[in-house]
């Protein structure tokens, strides 16, 4: 088995940061996201926000790896998540479905709200595989340095939508705001963007609307 | 937004994501901030979810467990559900709505 751990500090606060990873498929780092469900979400007795959701990602098998075992090299991955809005805390933690006796990776975020308008990131995670033929240990530090450069990259995808999101900020509200919205409302933005496909309503920010645009909603049937 | 896992879905997958987006940055951060903690906000804003989102979301779900079955899944997320809860199991998703058939 092995462990990992590592802690970040985004310069941003912690809502735009939560905003940012609910908000993070798709993205440039995550090509490997297939798709992204919640399969239950609910608000607790406390006021929490709990969600389930259902992903599936794309993966590579190395070329040392027996041929033959798996057929598709896709996962489905679920992750469990706790919005706590008042502690200014998310928790969440991510396992695979299948081929758990290949590789099992159980993946813990933490996001906590920290002094100065920073967020504080704690990830841990363990890789456990049970395959034999030798090829345990070799799986599980292939499984961690995966890993480690995923979380990388899982981080530069959270910091461009961060990016984004305060970009959005700076802009004044050209399409007009809904009844009760907060008063700099992304993601009311991103709907009618990618809805209406009018960039001539965030002409300013065209630039990265467009590309924001094309990563929230991929242009289809071409 | 990411596609759905089934494609059928993927357009009120699209729908709900928006109408959550828009919820959920209010619920993260308030427009004016209470100068005293307020229990009773995040029930409020559960309510308001419910009223704004909570139809798209039943319809949402039903296409979505129905892939679910579909795709063989069922068992195993039902599985890890129960194995590895983040907290207490989370209770049954029973559509917000009933709907009479």
């Amino acid at each position: 088995m092995k462990f990992f751990a590592q802690s970040f500090s985004y310069d941003d606060p912690w809502s735009i940061v939560t905003l940012a990873f609910f908000l993070r498929y798709p993205n440039p780092y995550a090509a490997h996201v297939i798709s992204c469900d919640v399969v239950s979400r609910s608000v607790s007795p406390e006021g929490s926000l709990l969600t389930t959701r259902l992903i599936l990602k794309r993966g590579a098998m190395p070329r040392w790896f027996p041929k033959g075992i798996i057929s598709r090299a896709e996962t489905w991955v679920v992750e469990e998540s706790e919005v706590d809005p008042v502690g200014r805390t998310v928790k969440c933690k991510t396992r695979n479905l299948d081929h758990v006796k290949v590789m099992q990776v159980e993946e813990s975020v933490v996001f906590r709200s920290a002094p100065e308008g920073k967020t504080l990131q704690l990830t841990e995670a363990r890789i456990l595989s049970g395959f034999g033929w030798g090829l345990t240990k070799r799986i599980e530090t292939h499984g961690l340095n995966r890993f480690k450069a995923n979380v990388q990259r899982s981080r530069e995808g959270v910091s461009l939508i961060v990016q984004l999101l305060r970009q959005s900020r700076l802009q004044p509200m050209a399409l007009g705001v809904p009844e009760d919205a907060p008063v700099h409302s992304l993601p009311a933005s991103i709907a009618i963007a990618a809805d209406s496909g009018s960039d001539s309503a965030m002409p300013r920010a065209q630039n990265s609307w467009s590309r924001l645009k094309a990563w929230v909603r991929p242009p289809r049937n071409n | 937004m990411a596609d759905s896992l089934s494609p059928e879905c993927t357009p009120l997958k699209q729908q709900y994501d928006s109408c959550f987006n828009l919820w959920f940055e209010g619920y993260l951060e308030p427009a004016i901030l209470p100068s005293a903690p307020d229990p009773q906000r995040t029930q409020r804003k559960a309510e308001e979810f419910q009223e704004k989102c909570g139809k798209v979301y039943a319809e949402y779900q039903k296409c979505i467990q129905s892939a679910v079955k579909r795709k063989g899944i069922e068992s195993l997320l039902q599985q890890a559900r129960e194995e590895h809860p983040l907290r207490e199991p989370l209770p049954p998703t029973t559509p917000p709505s009933k709907e009479s058939k």
